[in-house]
C-alpha cells in the first residue's frame, strides 16, 4: 500500500509541476517580454533572458508623453479605474447584503418565487440587454461619463444575492430571533449581527465585484468617450497605434502593472476566497 | 459604524473625482471647438501642433483636441445624443454612409466661400468630399498606393523603378524566378504576395478593370473581378495556402524590423506614401523604391492606377459652433499647413498646388511618384455607398477564402455578389427611402 | 403578514429596481426594438418581422451561430474536465498546494484585452512561442491564427487557460465530500478511478452542473477575446461569433433593430440549452438534500 501511495504522490507532483508551467508560462513570457528592448521582442528563435535588463520599460510606460507613444496617461487611467471600483465595490457589497438578507432572513409571500426569477435571470445573455441599457444611458446623459459603470453596481446582482444567500441560511436563525427578544429592529439585526458574521461571504463578493470592475472592458469600450476618463482595461489598447507600432515591450509592461494590484489582493486573501465560496454552500 | 463612515466617505469621494474627470473645462475668453480625432502617437502629436498653431494665431477661438478611440461608432453615438463634438476626424471612407445616416453638416457654402472647391484639391481626392453635391468634409491628410521595392533582392536587370516590371504577367514571371522556399514549403522569400499586407482586398478588382458597384448595382461578380481573383488563388496556389496565410495576421509585424518587406521576406509589396515613415524608423538606410501598381499586360489603359484613401475632417450635425469649427477648418487647408502636417505624417498633400519645398522635405523620397499617381486619371476611391464597411468585409472574407483555399474564385465572388445584394438592397429600403 | 411584505420588500428594494431597470426594461425594450429598423440617428420605426426574415436567410448569421455553436461544443467540455481534475490534483494535499493554486488561478485575473494581445503573439504562426516549441519536437506547426481550420482551436485553448475560477469552486466542492464516502470505497477495495467515477463525481455533480451551465452561458457569448485576436472573424469569419455579430450590427452598421433580433434569438437558444442541460441532469446529478 505505502508504495502505491508513493507512487500516486509523486506522479500528482509531476503533474502538478508539468500543469503550473503551462499554466504560469504565458505569464512568464509577459514578464520576460516586459524587460526586453524592442529589438528583442520579436526574435525567432524567442529569446527568454533579455540582454539587458530594461527595467526603464516600466517607467517608460507610465510615461505620460514619450516619444513612441504619445500621450497616454497610464496613471490617469489607474486614477479613473480606482474611482470605478471603489464605487462598484461599495454598492454592490451594500445592495448585494441587503437583497440577500431579505431572500434569506426575511419571511414574505413571494419570497421563493421571486428568488428563482432572480437566479434565472442568470441566463440572459448581456447581448440582449447592450443594446436597450446603452441607449437608456444615452437618454439620460450619462454616456462618456462613468455612471454606466457604477451606479448598476448598486442594484444588486444576480449572481451575489445567490451566494450571499446561500451563506446567510448557514447562519443559525437563533442569533436573529436572540437579538429581535432584545427589541432590535431588522435593520439592527443586518448590521449587528449578520453582517460581521458574513465577513468572508462578503469578501468574496466584494473581490469577485473588484476583479469584474478592474477588468472590465466592454463597459468603458461603449460609454467612455475621452482617453482621458478611460479606466485601465480600456486604455491597454491605446499602446495599439492604427497603422501599426506596438511596442510589445512596454505594452507587456503595463499589463502587468494592471493585473498588479488583483494578484496582491488575490494572493493575501486566497483562503479567505476560497472559504467563502466552500461555505455558501453550492448544493 | 466605522466602516460604515468610512464606505461614505469613499463614495463621496469617489463620485466627486469622478464627476470632475468627465467635466469639460470651458473656457469664458473664447468660444471652445471641441475636436475629436482619431489619432495617438506621433500622428497624433503632429496634429496637435496645428491645433496649437491656430489657437495661437487668433484669440476668439480655442480648440481642444481629444484623442478618441473607435471615433466613428463614438461621433455616431454623440450625434445620436445630442452632443457631439464640434469637428470629428473620421476615414473619409465614412463620409457617404454618415451623410446618408444625416449625421454631418453640409459644408458646401461654407466652403465655397473660402474657395475651398474642385480648382482647389486633387480631383480624386476632391471627389471624396462630395457626394450628392454637396460637400460633406475636407481633407486632414491622403494617401495613395504603389509598389515598394527592394533592388537587393532583385535581379539587376530589374533592379530600378525604369527597369521593374510593370504588367502583372511579368511581376509574376519575376516572382516565380526569384521566389525560395526552403525544403519544408517554408517561404523564404517571395517575390510578392497579394495578402501582404492585405488592407486593400476591395480593389484588387479595380486594378484590373472592374468595379465593385456600377450605377447603383452590385458587380462584384464579373469577368474582370474574377480575374483579379483568379490572379490570387495563383499565388496561393503556388507557395501553398498554409505559407501564404502566415504573413497575415501579422499583427504589429509591419511596424517592426519583423515586417515582411523590411526583413526581406518579400521583394515587392503593396503599400501606402506612409511606409517610408516606418523603414525610417525600423530599417533606416534599407534601399528601396517605389513604382506604379502592376496593369495586365492586355490592358495598358489600366496603367497608372492607385487607390487612394484620405482622412479628413467633418462637422457633425447638431455641433454647437459650426462656423467657428469651420474656421479651424478652412486654417487647415491653408497650403503650408497643410503641406507641413501631411509632410510629418509622410504623405499626399491633397491640394492641387504643390510647393518644390513639400517635394524637396518630404520624408518618403518617392513623394512624386505618389503624387503623380493621385492626380492621374487612373486614381480610384472607393466606391461611393454607405454600406461600403460591410461590402468591404464581405471582399476581405473572400479573399481569406480565396487564399485559404476554402472556396474557388468563382464561388467566393459569387458569395460575395450574393451577399452584397441582399446588404444593399435592404440599405436601399431602409436608410435611402427616407 | 403585510408588515412582513413590506419589510421583504424594503430590504429587497435596491434589487426590485435593478430587475426592472436593468433588467425588465431592456429585455422588454430590446424585444421591441427587434421589430423595428432604429439606427439611433434616427426614431425606431416598425418593420414587423422583417428582422427575423432576414436572419432565417442571412449567411453571415449563420456561420456566427454555427461557429458558436462549434466553440461551445469544444470549450465548455475542455475547460470542464481541466477544471475538475486540476481540482481533484489540488485536493490531494500536496505541498507547495496554495502556490499551484495561485498559478492556475492567475490567468482569470488578466484582463481580455491583454489576454488578447498576449496570446496573438504566442500563438503567432511564425515567431510565436507555442509554435516554436511545437518545432523543437520536430513536429509541423498549424498556423493558429490564419488558418481558418485552427482559429476555433486557439479559441479553446485560451478558454481553457482561464478556467481557475471554475477551478476554485470545484475545489471547494471537492472538499465538501465526506470523507467517510471515500473510506467506505477503500473497504470495499475499489481503485482510484472507481472512487472517482462512483463517490466524487457524483457528489460534485450540483457544482458541475452550476459550472457547466454557467459555462455554456458564457461560451454563446464569446466577444471580447477574438474582438482583440480577429478583427472581423477573420481569417474567413471563422472566429465571428453572434456576439460579434450583434456588436458589428448595433455598433459598425448603424442597425440596433437587427442587433436587438439576433440578441432575442442568442437569448433563445441559451434558455433551450439550459433547459435542456437541466433535464439531462435530472438523470445524473445527485443532491444530497432534495
Amino acid at each position: 500500500m505505502g508504495k502505491r501511495k508513493q507512487i500516486q504522490t509523486a506522479l500528482t507532483h509531476v503533474a502538478l509541476i508539468l500543469l503550473s508551467v503551462v499554466f504560469a508560462l504565458p505569464l512568464l513570457w509577459m514578464l520576460s517580454t516586459s524587460l526586453k528592448p524592442i529589438s528583442e521582442t520579436l526574435t525567432t528563435p524567442p529569446k527568454w533572458i533579455p540582454t539587458e535588463v530594461m527595467w526603464s520599460n516600466y517607467p517608460d510606460a507610465i510615461n505620460y508623453n514619450s516619444k513612441q507613444l504619445g500621450y497616454i496617461p497610464f496613471l490617469v487611467y489607474m486614477r479613473n479605474t480606482v474611482v470605478v471600483t471603489i464605487l462598484c465595490i461599495v454598492g454592490s457589497v451594500t445592495s448585494n447584503a441587503l437583497v440577500a438578507y431579505s431572500f434569506s432572513r426575511l419571511r414574505w409571500a413571494g419570497r421563493d418565487a421571486f428568488f428563482g426569477l432572480t437566479v434565472a435571470t442568470m441566463m440572459i445573455p448581456f447581448p440582449v440587454l447592450m443594446v436597450p441599457t446603452f441607449t437608456l444611458f444615452r437618454y439620460l446623459g450619462w454616456v462618456g461619463s462613468f455612471k454606466p459603470l457604477w451606479v448598476p453596481a448598486f442594484f444588486a446582482s444576480a449572481f451575489s444575492i445567490f451566494l450571499l444567500r446561500q451563506f446567510f441560511r448557514t447562519i443559525p436563525m437563533e442569533l436573529s430571533e436572540a437579538a429581535k427578544l432584545d427589541g432590535c429592529s431588522e435593520f439592527r439585526i443586518f448590521t449587528d449581527v449578520i453582517v460581521p458574521l458574513a465577513k468572508p461571504a462578503l469578501m468574496v463578493v466584494a473581490l469577485f465585484t473588484f476583479m469584474g470592475s478592474w477588468n472590465d472592458f466592454l463597459g468603458p469600450l461603449i460609454y467612455l468617450v475621452d482617453q482621458n476618463t478611460f479606466t485601465l482595461a480600456l486604455g491597454l489598447s491605446a499602446y495599439q497605434t492604427q497603422h501599426g507600432g506596438t511596442p510589445w515591450n512596454l505594452l507587456m509592461a503595463a499589463t502587468l502593472l494592471v493585473i498588479l494590484p488583483i494578484l496582491i489582493v488575490f494572493f493575501f486573501a486566497q483562503k479567505l476566497f476560497i472559504q467563502g465560496i466552500a461555505t455558501s454552500g453550492f448544493k | 459604524m466605522g466602516i460604515f463612515g468610512l464606505a461614505a466617505t469613499l463614495v463621496v469621494g469617489a463620485v466627486v473625482t469622478g464627476e470632475r474627470v468627465i467635466s469639460r473645462q470651458d473656457r469664458t475668453d473664447r468660444v471652445t471647438v471641441i475636436y475629436w480625432e482619431k489619432w495617438t502617437g506621433s500622428e497624433g502629436e503632429e496634429m496637435r501642433k496645428v491645433v496649437n498653431a491656430f489657437n495661437e494665431s487668433q484669440d476668439r477661438i480655442f480648440v481642444k483636441y481629444l484623442s478618441i478611440s473607435g471615433i466613428d461608432s463614438k461621433t455616431r453615438l454623440a450625434i445620436a445624443g445630442g452632443n457631439p463634438p464640434d469637428v470629428a476626424g473620421i476615414w473619409g471612407d465614412q463620409v457617404v454612409q454618415f451623410a446618408d445616416a444625416n449625421a454631418l453638416t453640409d459644408l458646401t457654402e461654407l466652403a465655397n466661400n473660402k474657395g475651398l472647391d474642385e480648382d482647389y484639391y486633387i480631383p480624386a481626392y476632391w471627389d471624396g468630399y462630395v457626394y450628392k453635391d454637396k460637400v460633406w468634409a475636407l481633407p486632414s491628410t491622403p494617401a495613395a498606393i504603389a509598389l515598394h521595392a527592394r533592388p537587393d533582392l532583385l535581379p539587376p536587370e530589374v533592379a530600378t523603378p525604369e527597369t521593374f516590371p510593370k504588367t502583372f504577367e511579368a511581376l509574376d514571371a519575376l516572382v516565380e524566378k526569384i521566389s525560395v522556399q526552403g525544403p519544408n514549403g517554408s517561404l523564404k522569400l517571395a517575390g510578392f504576395l497579394p495578402s501582404n499586407p492585405g488592407w486593400w482586398n476591395w480593389a484588387w478588382g479595380y486594378y484590373f478593370g472592374g468595379q465593385l458597384i456600377t450605377d447603383d448595382k452590385v458587380t462584384i461578380d464579373t469577368p474582370e473581378n474574377l480575374r483579379a481573383f483568379r490572379w490570387i488563388a495563383k499565388y496561393t496556389k503556388k507557395f501553398g495556402s498554409k505559407e501564404v496565410q502566415s504573413f497575415q495576421g501579422g499583427f504589429g509585424n509591419f511596424a517592426s524590423p519583423q515586417d515582411p518587406f523590411m526583413s526581406g521576406k518579400v521583394a515587392a509589396e503593396q503599400n501606402g506614401v506612409w511606409k517610408a515613415n516606418y523603414i525610417n524608423v525600423y530599417k533606416p538606410g534599407l534601399e528601396w523604391f517605389a513604382v506604379p501598381m502592376p496593369y495586365p499586360a492586355d490592358r495598358p489603359d489600366l496603367k497608372g492606377r492607385s487607390n487612394l484613401s484620405q482622412d479628413v475632417l467633418c462637422i457633425p450635425r447638431g455641433a454647437k459652433h459650426v462656423k467657428e469649427a469651420f474656421e479651424f477648418l478652412s486654417f487647415v487647408q491653408k497650403q503650408d499647413v497643410m503641406e507641413g502636417l501631411c509632410s510629418a505624417h509622410g504623405k499626399n498633400s491633397p491640394l492641387a498646388k504643390v510647393s518644390e519645398k513639400f517635394f524637396d522635405t518630404h520624408p518618403n523620397k518617392y513623394i512624386r511618384l505618389f503624387d503623380q499617381l493621385a492626380r492621374s486619371p487612373g486614381a480610384f476611391n472607393i466606391p461611393k455607398v454607405g454600406v461600403f464597411p460591410q461590402i468591404s468585409n464581405e471582399m476581405n472574407v473572400a479573399f481569406q477564402e480565396v487564399n485559404s483555399e476554402q472556396k474557388t474564385p468563382e464561388r467566393a465572388l459569387a458569395d460575395a455578389q450574393q451577399r452584397a445584394e441582399i446588404i444593399w438592397s435592404t440599405y436601399r429600403k431602409q436608410v435611402l427611402a427616407q | 403578514m403585510k408588515k412582513d411584505l413590506r419589510i421583504g420588500l424594503l430590504f429587497a428594494l435596491p434589487w426590485i429596481l435593478g430587475f426592472i431597470i436593468f433588467l425588465a426594461y431592456p429585455v422588454l425594450a430590446s424585444l421591441y426594438y427587434s421589430f423595428t429598423n432604429f439606427s439611433i440617428l434616427r426614431e425606431p420605426s416598425y418593420v414587423g418581422a422583417d428582422n427575423y426574415a432576414e436572419l432565417a436567410s442571412d449567411t453571415v448569421f449563420h456561420k456566427a451561430l454555427i461557429n458558436t455553436l462549434i466553440y461551445a461544443v469544444g470549450a465548455v467540455p475542455l475547460s470542464t474536465v481541466v477544471a475538475i481534475g486540476l481540482a481533484m490534483l489540488l485536493n490531494t494535499k500536496v505541498k507547495g498546494m496554495s502556490y499551484y493554486r495561485t498559478i492556475f488561478f492567475l490567468p482569470s485575473l488578466v484582463p481580455m484585452v491583454a489576454l488578447g494581445t498576449l496570446f496573438l503573439w504566442i500563438f503567432n504562426g511564425d515567431y510565436g512561442l507555442l509554435n516554436e516549441g511545437i518545432r523543437a519536437a520536430n513536429l509541423e506547426p498549424p498556423n493558429w491564427l490564419g488558418d481558418p481550420a485552427w482559429s476555433k482551436s486557439t479559441l479553446m485553448l485560451i478558454s481553457m487557460w482561464g478556467c481557475g475560477q471554475a477551478m476554485v469552486i470545484y475545489l471547494a466542492g471537492l472538499q465538501n465530500v465526506p470523507v467517510s464516502l471515500y473510506e467506505a470505497a477503500d473497504l470495499d477495495g475499489a481503485k482510484l478511478g472507481k472512487k472517482i467515477w462512483n463517490v466524487t463525481l457524483p457528489m460534485l455533480s450540483p457544482v458541475i452542473l452550476f459550472n457547466v451551465v454557467m459555462g455554456i452561458i458564457g461560451a454563446l457569448q464569446v466577444f471580447a477575446v477574438p474582438y482583440v485576436m480577429f478583427p472581423g472573424g477573420a481569417p474567413a469569419r471563422s472566429t465571428y461569433f453572434i456576439a460579434s455579430y450583434l456588436f458589428d450590427n448595433a455598433f459598425q452598421y448603424q442597425r440596433m433593430g437587427y442587433a436587438s433580433a439576433v440578441g432575442w434569438v442568442m437569448f433563445i437558444i441559451t434558455l433551450v440549452l439550459t433547459l435542456l442541460a437541466l433535464k439531462i441532469s435530472d438523470r445524473h446529478v445527485h443532491y444530497e438534500t432534495e
